[in-house]
């Protein structure tokens, strides 16, 4: 079957060429039919794509270690589901990951727009195209899934780290949301391309955005909660280049996604969210690099090849291609109105880019720091957690008290004085909170204490908004249901509190403790004792596994196991983390066992209590939650668009 | 590579030529091939309808504003006037462009008309209440009320 899924990649990337030339010169041109046969080369590319991915898929579940890949990345041991997850474990199947949702992506969103916006579609479907056809070839010709050998009797099994449900998740999320920031920049560029600069492609792609934006965001909890629970160091954000390399695009695009509202309400701000659109874009490109390339060294390096090269120069022409486009593109471009006040809601969304664009500046440079030292000095110098950790405060925290502050602002412009007496009770609530969390102790970590001030601010905020929003409408409902992007980007906003809240809390108000324990011997932290008991092996048949189990007594009364795991195939050990989650407080327990020595019984254990941490788990939901509100279909605006567009009609 | 498998990419690899061909095979000659794009006077109407989108939303935020304590009195008399002069002002000049209206073949789908006037996020429009403090200084009698059909974009 391997060759069914080599001819499927074929004719993907032929398909791709396809969209890529006949739509450029149908739409240069302005051949109707021929930029219908483009658009139908997409909509086929995707089916041929799935066909390949449902071969590599098949040979998955099948174990056929005749595939190449299916050999290096699973095992007969290895469940279902793992087995699946293989599919984007490995540096081609995610390859093949991205261009099937690309394609899929790309054809659905030309498909619902092909009747509305058909001038626009006809140069949005070449430069999808070529996006297309960027990853088919690479798929085709530098690093196939279809490669086939003869079949070993077992296949080298997967990662280890791998073997979590959360990597059955976590990396089709991220694949969702690079991805989908294509679509936005396909219509982006094919506005410019076309000389239709009016704001359709921002109507059309509004969604589509959005839609990223959610997968990128949450994914990126999943992989946070993947490292809290499996890597078990501790933590749960390492500043990782990789992991940076998914929090710059979402940067980006949120930035996007607020300063896109100025251009639909005041017709400013274009050149700018043109930039953001290519930005976000490039950015998630530059991501997939930093993962696939190798050139800097992370957790994520296990799929390392030369594929890196290629990304490289996908990344500088289409970065190059969407300068010159903007450039040329600049007198279309040109605002017509200009901010009014410093003091108003447009002002505050711009402070909000600033800061937003700056901390994702900031974290490429941090991330690009290795790969320019290398390259001009001859030895790779890392930044570490504090330059970031730094940035992170001086533009997070200013950035939490913005998200309080501009929803209160009014449009164009406001009075000092009306801003006065709206900040009234959001500031009285934040600094009555801030009293009493210094009263209790919480003034050990300044920004500890700034962060929890600030987020009862925008907390005190939401609510005062949404009481004030319901008594001018009458209902909660009909208010929320009014304006589903305001009040599900209110939700958005308290799950932001809420991870600012955990982070805060998990950072600045942790304890830990390490020591060296023998059976029968107790260690105390934060108001539990760990009595270290013995060490036992529950079976695994994938893995020889070693626990250490504790007895805690004080604030909660059990038993907690923590060691590690032996993987026979592959030979590579695995730390399993102990954690008591205290969903009360919000707390989590988290015990570490290192070094356990079976012949002695000795153990080094490390105990940390994190406060307030499962918040942000709680706000992925939250999260969710808001983008599902802000996303749900709404009648009127559908009609709205068609009013707009088909003005003959209405 | 086996037979089955050459027969199945053979066969893909056809139905792609097919679909690609598509539009061409079920029209072979066409009287009209051009892409249905905008014409000047279509584009010129987009950019007004858009123009008078902007000035509604405005002004439904701005009452809405209003209502919400955000913005005072005195500040809504005083935007509130060169708003609507520049929603009536929108509305003039997409009736001036009736041109429009000729040629325009987007293949629109068929939507339910709206039921009745939108209400507007706190419904009552009446800035009555706070009437304008001068008639707009263009015109020598105050500006008709636009109708306020579907507001604009809303954030």
């Amino acid at each position: 079957m391997a060759e069914l899924g080599r001819a499927a990649l074929v004719v993907s990337l032929g398909l791709s060429v396809y969209a890529l030339v006949a739509g450029a010169v149908a739409a240069v041109q302005n051949r109707r039919r021929l930029a219908g046969s483009a658009r139908n080369a997409l909509f086929t590319a995707f089916a041929s794509t799935f066909i390949a991915a449902a071969v590599l898929a098949i040979a998955l579940v099948r174990h056929d270690f005749s595939f190449t890949y299916v050999a290096s990345h699973t095992n007969r041991t290895l469940p279902t589901a793992y087995a699946l997850s293989a599919f984007w474990g490995g540096q081609e199947g995610s390859l093949l990951l991205w261009l099937l949702v690309l394609t899929g992506y790309g054809a659905l969103a030309v498909a619902v727009n092909r009747r509305l916006l058909r001038d626009l579609v006809a140069w949005v479907v070449p430069v999808l195209g070529g996006i297309a056809t960027f990853f088919a070839f690479v798929l085709v010709a530098v690093a196939s899934p279809f490669d086939t050998q003869t079949a070993p009797v077992d296949g080298a099994g997967l990662t280890p780290s791998l073997q979590n449900p959360y990597m059955v998740a976590h990396p089709p999320m991220l694949y969702l949301g690079y991805v989908g920031l294509s679509i936005p920049f396909a219509f982006a560029a094919g506005a410019m391309l076309s000389g239709r600069t009016d704001e359709r492609w921002i109507v059309a792609t509004r969604r589509w955005t959005l839609v990223a934006w959610t997968f990128l965001g949450f994914g990126q909890l999943l992989g946070a909660h993947w490292a809290y629970v499996e890597v078990g160091w501790g933590g749960y954000y390492a500043w990782d280049p990789v992991e940076n390399a998914a929090l710059m695009p979402w940067l980006a695009a949120t930035a996007f996604l607020h300063s896109v509202m100025i251009q639909e309400r005041k017709g400013m701000l274009k050149v700018w969210n043109m930039v953001l659109v290519a930005l976000a874009f490039e950015l998630s490109v530059f991501g997939t690099f930093l993962t696939r390339s190798g050139v800097v060294n992370s957790i994520h390096s296990f799929a390392k090849s030369p594929i890196g090269s290629w990304f490289l120069a996908f990344v500088v022409i289409s970065s190059l291609f969407s300068v010159a486009l903007i450039l040329w593109r600049l007198p279309l471009l040109k605002a017509r109105t200009k901010l009014e006040s410093a003091l108003s809601r447009e002002a505050a969304f711009l402070y909000n880019n600033l800061l937003l664009v700056a901390l994702a500046l900031t974290i490429l440079w941090g991330v690009m720091f290795p790969i320019l030292t290398e390259l001009f000095k001859g030895e790779s110098r890392t930044i570490g957690r504090p330059y970031y950790d730094f940035f992170l405060r001086s533009f997070g925290l200013p950035l939490l008290l913005l998200m309080g502050i501009g929803p209160l602002i009014a449009w164009r412009k406001a009075s000092a004085r009306q801003l006065v007496r709206t900040l009234v009770w959001p500031t009285g609530t934040a600094l009555l909170v801030g009293a009493l969390l210094l009263y209790s102790g919480a003034g050990s970590s300044t920004p500890g204490l700034v962060a929890y001030t600030f987020s009862a601010f925008v907390l005190a905020t939401i609510v005062v908004e949404v009481v004030r929003g319901t008594r001018a409408t009458g209902s909660l409902s009909k208010l929320v249901s009014r304006n589903r992007r305001r009040y599900g980007g209110y939700i958005v906003h308290a799950a932001i509190v809420l991870l600012a809240i955990g982070i805060a809390g998990s950072s600045a108000y942790s304890s830990s403790r390490e020591q060296r324990l023998v059976p029968g011997q107790t260690m105390h932290l934060a108001g539990y004792a760990l009595t270290y008991q013995r060490i036992v092996h529950p079976y695994n048949p994938n893995a020889y596994e070693t626990r250490a189990v504790l007895d805690v007594t004080g604030r909660w009364h059990g038993t907690i196991m923590s060691g590690d795991n032996q993987y026979r195939n592959p030979p590579e050990p695995s730390r399993e983390v102990g954690i008591k989650t205290d969903w009360l407080r919000g707390e989590d327990l988290y015990v570490i066992a290192d070094d356990v020595n079976v012949k002695t019984g000795v153990v080094y254990v490390k105990v940390l209590v994190k406060p307030l941490v499962n918040l942000i788990w709680i706000a992925g939901l939250v999260f969710l939650l808001g983008s599902a509100v802000a996303l749900w279909p709404d009648a009127r605006e559908q009609r709205r668009l068609v009013t707009r567009l088909a003005p003959a009609r209405a | 590579m086996s037979t089955f498998a050459l027969a199945l990419g053979v066969a893909l690899a056809a139905a792609a030529v097919v679909l690609v061909a598509l539009p061409f095979l079920r029209e072979p000659i066409a009287d009209d091939d051009r892409l249905d794009a905008p014409t000047p006077e279509q584009s010129l109407h987009l950019s007004l309808v858009e123009e008078r989108d902007r000035a509604l939303a405005a002004l439904k935020e701005l009452e809405f504003d209003h209502r919400t304590g955000k913005v005072g009195d005195e500040d809504y008399r005083g935007v509130v006037g060169p708003l609507r002069r520049q929603a009536a002002a929108a509305l003039r000049a997409i009736d001036r462009t009736p041109s429009y209206r000729d040629g325009m073949s987007f293949q629109a789908p068929e939507i339910t008309p709206e039921p009745g006037p939108a209400p507007d996020e706190g419904t009552p429009p009446s800035p009555a209440i706070v009437p304008e403090p001068s008639p707009p200084p263009d015109e020598a009698t105050p500006p008709v009320q636009p109708q306020i059909p579907e507001p604009g974009p809303q954030e």
